[in-house]
């Protein structure tokens, strides 16, 4: 019996340090990999298409892609996801309809990106999209290329809607109704009370629900590799920086740090282990700063979105 | 009542509108994948689950006459890799987690809580990819010392040992999907009342015994639920066992003993990644969404088996 009881736990305490052990081992491997390769050429040249360990650039293009690609898809996904976080908390009530589109916001938010990156690579190659990236011309059937900043930005913006909307709505109604019965028993009208008292009082969990949707962002591969491009070979003008070039840019293909790192790795036609841990030490740091603002933030909160759904909850 | 004022009706149906057209894209998404994978599912029928031969028939329809389509497939190496990375995974972080969990809730010092907690949520932060990277670069080498030559030799005209392989998924699939189990978990088992905990002490249940017998059974449907929910991760997840399982469509044999772990697997997931050059072959394509629609089948039956669990858990069940 007591063998028993020692046994158990024993077995608890193994495996709560073998966690911690396998957290920062990685953390640490992933720091003592990447570090060689930091410098400020590396963050500072573009990526070149050689495979000379010395001249093969850093990650400018990836580190400018992954920036522009988080940014365009949340203003996309934002304002959509917090109209149905509002529209659910708020206003859809209990009905069988309301409960049929949540359960497909749940299911949508479990379904692999890479399910998701196949559905956005083949509806943007129709080319009745092709205003979206870039014609592709003379062969047999006509079809848009179907990689571009735009498209990968709208078919991330699908991805995170439903992760958006479901932690903005939990924030909202985190919020104790006893905030909107003052505001009712004023004569407040039902969307003023919304506007002025409610999202005021949700604001930091609406923020930290969107950390969460740029982190997912960031980190993704699959979304990258087939809607922005499986190369690194940035196709756009030269001098993007002008405004006449803007468009043009962004129905350019190009890369972020995450297909940096699948292309840098061994099994990439880039095979330069050193520039992936490069990358990866990067992307790490970022997924810190991003993880330690979302702990400030739900610091700050102050109502706690209780009972959480589990999907939720696995994101944080 | 007063009449609403007009403003209000407008925003109301303006948020109705946005949240129609949120979840019609929703929906749209899934009625798409859907509907581009039927044809190679009709025409397959059900041996799209019990015969092989992917590789094969692939790069046959890849080198094909054009005009000349193909819809049959038969894809239970990739169906075969998905259920056995992801048990194997699932297995993993079951048994880790749990520790992890109950270490967590009840043994851990207060000082230690808080670091840990955060390194968990680190854990399951860190992109697929890394991890992808790091089983490549650490854990097959490890795998591949397993082999000796002379099985290497001994194997080679089944299939090429080369370290990544079905072990090495495991692995590095139970590392990734761990984090989202303990926390989920951990929520489970901090649901319990406290007065379970201390009516049991009370009555001179010792610690141990008051863990298995009171707290996990009370959890269980939590428990369940991040189970539930840890699989799905496991079974969408492609790049990582793009890297780490191999390549190779191929079917690991039982009956190699052993062997059978260090064998290559590829998932549904990472076929698709694998892929995706064929991009614009309609049947190939159409293939592909075949996978797409059984790994979004799985999920969706996954997410609704947690909700279901979720519901009982409201309604009937042992009251928290």
């Amino acid at each position: 019996m007591s063998r028993k009881i020692v046994a158990g736990k024993m077995f608890c305490w193994l495996s709560g340090v073998l966690t911690i052990a396998i957290c920062l081992g990685i953390l640490i491997y992933v720091a003592v990999r990447g570090a060689p390769a930091l410098s400020w050429d590396f963050i500072s040249q573009p990526p070149k298409m050689v495979l000379l360990k010395g001249l093969s650039g850093g990650i400018l293009s990836p580190l400018v892609g992954t920036a522009m690609l988080t940014t365009m898809s949340i203003m996309l996904a934002l304002p959509l996801a917090l109209a149905m976080a509002v529209y659910y908390a708020e206003y859809a009530g209990d009905n069988w309809g309301a409960k049929l589109l949540r359960l497909g916001n749940d299911v949508l938010a479990g379904v692999p990106t890479i399910v998701i990156a196949l559905f956005g690579l083949i509806i943007f190659s129709y080319p009745e999209l092709s205003f979206l990236s870039i014609k592709v011309t003379g062969t047999a059937s006509e079809r848009a290329f179907g990689r571009s900043f735009l498209v990968a930005a709208i078919t991330m913006a699908v991805m995170v809607l439903p992760y958006i909307t479901k932690s903005v709505e939990e924030a909202i109604a985190a919020v104790p109704s006893t905030y909107r019965e003052a505001a009712y028993g004023l004569g407040v009208s039902k969307w003023r009370t919304i506007r002025k008292v409610v999202l005021p009082a949700a604001w930091r969990g609406i923020a930290s629900g969107t950390v969460l949707g740029v982190g997912r962002v960031a980190s993704d591969v699959a979304i990258v590799w087939f809607c922005l491009g499986a190369t690194l070979t940035y196709s756009g003008p030269e001098k993007w920086w002008l405004p006449q070039n803007w468009l043009d840019t962004l129905r350019s293909a190009g890369s972020t740090l995450s297909s940096y790192i699948y292309y840098a790795s061994p099994v990439g036609s880039g095979r330069n282990t050193e520039k992936a841990y490069g990358a990866a030490l990067v992307l790490i740091v970022i997924i810190l700063l991003f993880n330690a603002v979302v702990i400030y933030i739900n610091h700050l909160a102050m109502f706690k979105p209780k009972a959480s759904s589990p999907q939720q909850k696995a994101a944080k | 009542m007063r009449k609403r004022p007009i403003k209000e009706a407008i925003i109301e149906n303006m948020l109705l509108v946005c949240t129609v057209v949120g979840s019609l894209i929703i929906f749209f998404v899934m009625f798409f994948i859907f509907s581009k994978g039927l044809p190679v599912l009709q025409a397959s029928g059900l041996s799209f689950f019990t015969t092989g031969g992917w590789d094969k028939t692939f790069s046959a329809s890849w080198s094909a006459a054009p005009g000349k389509t193909n819809w049959q497939y038969g894809a239970v190496e990739l169906i075969a890799g998905t259920v056995l990375t992801s048990v194997g995974a699932l297995l993993l972080a079951v048994l880790l987690g749990m520790g992890c969990a109950v270490f967590l809730t009840e043994y851990c010092p207060g000082r230690l809580r808080r670091p840990v907690e955060a390194a968990v949520q680190l854990l399951a932060g860190v992109p697929p990819v890394i991890y992808g990277v790091v089983g490549l670069t650490v854990v097959v080498p490890l795998v591949k010392s397993l082999i000796s030559n002379d099985l290497a030799k001994q194997m080679v005209k089944i299939c090429i040992l080369d370290g990544t392989s079905l072990l090495a998924g495991i692995i590095v699939l139970g590392v990734m999907i761990t984090p989202t189990f303990v926390i989920l978990a951990t929520d489970a088992l901090e649901a319990v009342p406290a007065t379970y905990r201390a009516a049991s002490l009370a009555l001179g249940v010792s610690h141990w015994r008051t863990i298995v017998k009171i707290i996990i059974p009370v959890a269980r449907r939590g428990i369940m639920a991040a189970g539930i929910l840890a699989a799905g991760v496991a079974v969408g997840e492609f790049v990582a066992m793009a890297m780490v399982a191999g390549g190779v469509a191929f079917l690991p044999n039982p009956a190699h003993g052993l062997v059978f772990f260090l064998e290559p697997v590829r998932t549904l997931a990472a076929n698709i990644f694998i892929n995706n050059q064929v991009l614009g072959r309609k049947d190939m394509e159409a293939a592909l969404f075949a996978c797409a629609s059984v790994i979004l089948f799985i999920c969706i039956a996954l997410s609704l088996l947690a909700q279901l669990i979720n519901r009982i858990n409201l309604k009937g069940g042992r009251p928290r």
